[in-house]
């Protein structure tokens, strides 16, 4: 889609990782320890508590050869850890939070399964530190969800969560919009090897990669979640929000990119719930970097959608406002800007 | 090569012209009101059938890319709304690497108060989509800037769209509606008079009021007027409107600035005795008061020296270009006093007169400002400045004796050659036109002028060789003139046209060369092998050698070459 229009500027794409390259010494944050912090989620239908928390490893490989047009983790990532320090780190977080948790998350802003980010080794010994834990969620890049890893991880844990950022379930966009260098049918691949080793699948979905109309990114979010239905156990709806030198900071800057309006994440949530869990945590919602509506019923709309994000109820919207108006002629008339969003 | 898209007429950058499309004849500028509109152009990218339209999103990345369409869009021109400096770069870029028959689209951008700019910068084709937008986030528009309507009042207008519709304590939806519908009908409002203005070649006008809504359009016009080479091939030789000088930004004028270039550059180096004279309200200044009384008392030596006329915010006058637009046609407001950019303006153009002349004696005959100019020009030239005024006034008796012996004395003094005072009007404007040493080619022996100021015509040997037009302040040249003029190796001012015998209009498409630095109006030579024809150009001559369509040059004498 969208062949003829913004394929200039779509091909500016190729120097997203050129972007990072040029950051400024004061983005790149170094962290001394891993970063963990506890909260609420659902399982099976019941709202239960958390804890997330991010290793520092050298971060995802993708984002260093290419990167992703809207990622800004490789920030996060610490590029001279080790095994051994990590391992060490993922300890004391436990030490510090317990384990009572239903579920914990492990996220490295990379690929866990990745063995050049986290040695086979090390993986399997904080999988199995977290084996009586009701579920563990990691994620990956579909590359290294391979029977053969999942065989592997599955002998140290049975009750791993797999997230793999899909983002689109549109080869096209996904490809050209945010370079993210595998297909639909590796998704389904590697879907397929996760739940032929018992693990459930997440995954996540991009509302508005850049160089789509506000109605172009709905329509793509909808139809990704029809199409990821068969292949994902729940989906986590990821509003793009502009994150420090990536691409779509980039567009940002030049006025040629804004994250989805909090009305098409309302309508995306409303129209796709029934069929499969679907949640939602609006990052930054409700600031210019986030998704973001008028700005007077932001903060009500973002506190609805992580309450529909527990109950998967869709009674949780009730806010209305003026800046409806707004939205469905955005909707409608945002393709004659040729590129520019209608509204900042 | 455009097919649908011609320009009828040109106000600088600005332009109107016809659009064909759908079985329809649009007006440009024009502003595309329906949804339907917006689909059929934006299909039209991927389909170029009977209209080809192109995107261009990166103006800065053109490169070699040849866009030929009918319809350049300017992708993604809505970023620019608070960007002046991208704007204009933008607009610029676009406009000089497509044809200058295309028409040019700013998507979502326009509103009531940025349209006259927009078209002032080269946008043929705009949209309601922003007032919309606007109207939606709570603003109602109008010429000078925005307001944001509340919840309880309405807002003051009386345009078709407010009249009988009080809002007042209405529900949003209403309010929004018609803020929505005042909103493009003070679009539609703004567009007529922006046509109107180019109608009457007063648009620039139009735009220096304009751009005080706000600091970003009064930065856009001033970062446009930093791009003087992209007006002035775009500005007319002259116009019959009457520049108005009431900003500024009014010194910064395309027309005002090459006219200095050209006095400077173009002009027939002056000798001996330099007469300056301050302004007057009424032009040509030999018909003001003010001016009569002077050449009345140095009547007899008028022969013998040279006159220029200094004045805001021309510079400086010479009084053989008198009549020449826009020394000819000019208004300012006058109170007296001159603002320091006024005075700086005026004191360089002084300073650059009597250094590329060789001037032995200035006379200044002026006081107040006009004398502060030249005490601090006179600083920094070599030639002194000797002052006919003191404090009593230039028309005073006084003053006038003074003057006269002046003038007198410096004549004694360097007996200078005796020239024809009616024949400067013509070498000047003869150099101004067709460039330095003009004259000299094509008035060869003693030309002899005849007619009444200032209407001149001159024989050189015997022919008719040019007329100086009233109308216009130019010189027309006979076909014997234009022969004079391009000599052995025909070049400058001169249109290669296809192999017919041009009468009338010559089309655009009918010219196969033409030198660049042909301006509207200017008048032009119309060559081929069997033909010398001569007329006025009604576009530039790089226009008329990259269009395919519109008319290039109205003939006025053709002859067997």
């Amino acid at each position: 889609m969208k062949r003829t229009q913004n394929h200039e500027a779509r091909d500016q794409n190729v120097s997203a990782s050129d972007i990072r390259a040029n950051l400024n010494d004061h983005h790149v944050r170094s962290r001394t320890q891993p970063v963990a912090w506890t909260g609420w989620d659902l399982l099976n239908g019941e709202t239960v508590p958390t804890l997330t928390v991010v290793l520092r490893t050298r971060g995802c490989y993708w984002a260093r050869r290419k990167g992703c047009t809207m990622c800004g983790f490789v920030c996060d990532s610490n590029p001279s850890a080790t095994g051994p320090d990590i391992y060490r780190e993922f300890l004391g977080v436990l030490a510090r939070f317990g384990k009572e948790f239903k579920i914990i998350k492990i996220f490295t802003s990379g690929s866990f399964l990745d063995s050049e980010e986290l040695s086979p080794d090390v993986r399997n010994a904080i999988l199995a530190e977290l084996k009586d834990v009701p579920k563990t969620i990691i994620e990956s890049r579909p590359e290294f969800v391979t029977d053969e890893n999942c065989e592997e991880i599955a002998r140290s844990n049975a009750h791993v969560e797999i997230a793999i950022g899909l983002e689109s379930s549109n080869d096209y966009i996904r490809e050209r919009y945010i370079n993210k260098g595998f297909t639909f049918r590796d998704f389904i691949r590697a879907s397929k090897a996760a739940r032929s080793s018992g693990f459930t699948v997440k995954s996540y979905l991009l509302l508005k990669p850049p160089f789509l109309t506000e109605a172009e990114a709905m329509r793509d979010t909808i139809q990704s979640v029809k199409d990821t239905t068969e292949y994902a156990d729940i989906i986590s709806l990821n509003l793009c929000n502009v994150q420090r030198g990536t691409f779509v900071e980039k567009l940002w800057k030049k006025r040629l990119y804004r994250p989805p309006w909090l009305w098409t994440a309302v309508e995306v949530l409303t129209q796709t719930a029934g069929n499969m869990p679907i949640i939602c945590d609006p990052v930054a919602g409700g600031m210019r970097r986030g998704p973001h509506n008028c700005g007077i019923c932001d903060h009500e709309i973002v506190a609805e959608i992580r309450r529909f994000s527990l109950s998967q109820d869709k009674a949780s919207f009730k806010t209305t406002c003026a800046d409806k108006v707004l939205w469905n002629f955005v909707l409608e008339f945002e393709e004659y800007s040729y590129g520019a969003p209608l509204v900042p | 090569m455009t097919r649908q898209f011609e320009v009828t007429l040109r106000d600088g950058a600005a332009r109107l012209g016809k659009l064909r499309w759908k079985e329809r004849e649009l007006t440009t500028p024009h502003i595309l009101e329906s949804k339907e509109d917006l689909e059929l152009l934006k299909k039209a990218v991927t389909d170029n059938e009977e209209l080809r339209v192109e995107v261009v999103s990166d103006p800065d990345d053109i490169g070699s890319r040849e866009i030929t369409a009918d319809v350049v869009i300017l992708g993604a021109a809505l970023r620019f709304e608070r960007d002046p400096r991208g704007l204009s770069r933008a607009l610029m870029s676009v406009r000089e690497s497509i044809n200058p028959d295309a028409a040019l689209y700013t998507p979502a951008l326009a509103t009531p108060a940025n349209l006259s700019m927009l078209v002032y910068a080269g946008v043929d084709l705009i949209d309601t989509v922003l007032p919309e937008v606007k109207a939606r986030e709570g603003f109602v528009l109008y010429t000078d800037g925005e307001d944001r309507f509340d919840e309880t009042q309405g807002f003051p207008c009386v345009c078709s769209a407010c009249l009988g519709t009080a809002v007042d304590n209405a529900a949003i939806e209403q309010r929004i509606a018609r803020a929505s519908e005042h909103n493009q009908v003070a679009l539609r409002a703004e567009l007529s008079r922006v046509r109107r203005h180019i109608g009457q070649g007063t648009l620039r006008e139009l735009v220096e009021g304009r751009c005080r809504a706000t600091p970003v359009m009064t930065a856009f016009l001033r970062l446009l007027d930093e791009a003087y080479p992209y007006f002035e091939r775009r500005a007319p030789l002259v116009r019959t409107a009457t520049l108005l000088a009431c900003s500024q930004e009014s010194l910064n004028r395309a027309e005002i600035l090459r006219f200095n270039e050209r006095v400077i550059s173009r002009l027939t180096q002056r000798e001996g005795i330099l007469l300056l004279l301050p302004c007057s309200a009424r032009k040509p200044y030999s018909r003001s008061r003010s001016h009569k009384v002077v050449l009345e008392c140095v009547r007899a030596f008028r022969p013998f020296i040279n006159e220029a006329i200094m004045t805001s915010p021309i510079g400086i006058v010479p009084r053989g270009l008198e009549v020449m637009y826009p020394a000819g046609n000019y208004d300012v407001p006058v109170t007296g006093k001159w603002t320091c950019d006024e005075k700086e303006w005026v004191r360089g153009r002084l300073i650059e007169f009597v250094e590329v002349n060789s001037f032995t004696t200035v006379i200044a005959h002026v006081d107040g400002p006009y004398r502060e100019i030249c005490d601090e020009a006179a600083a920094m030239l070599d030639v002194d400045v000797v002052y006919s005024v003191e404090d009593e006034g230039v028309l005073s008796p006084v003053a006038l004796q003074r003057l006269e012996e002046m003038v007198k004395d410096a004549v004694a003094a360097h007996s200078p050659k005796r020239r024809d005072v009616r024949f400067d009007y013509i070498r000047d404007t003869v150099d101004y036109q067709f460039g330095k040493s003009t004259s000299a080619r094509i008035f060869l022996s003693a030309p002899k002028v005849r007619g009444r100021f200032p209407t001149y015509y001159v024989s050189d040997g015997g022919r008719r060789v040019a007329t100086l037009v009233e109308k216009y302040g130019t010189c027309a040249l006979t076909v014997e003139g234009a022969r004079r003029y391009i000599g052995k190796r025909a070049s400058q001012y001169c249109v290669w046209i296809d192999d017919f015998v041009p009468k009338g209009t010559v089309f655009a498409i009918g010219v196969q060369r033409a030198d660049p630095v042909i301006r509207p109006f200017d008048e032009v030579i119309v060559l081929n092998d069997n033909t010398i024809a001569v007329g006025r150009a009604l576009m530039s001559g790089w226009e008329m050698q990259r269009s395919n369509r519109g008319a290039a040059v109205a003939v006025r004498h053709v002859e067997d070459r």
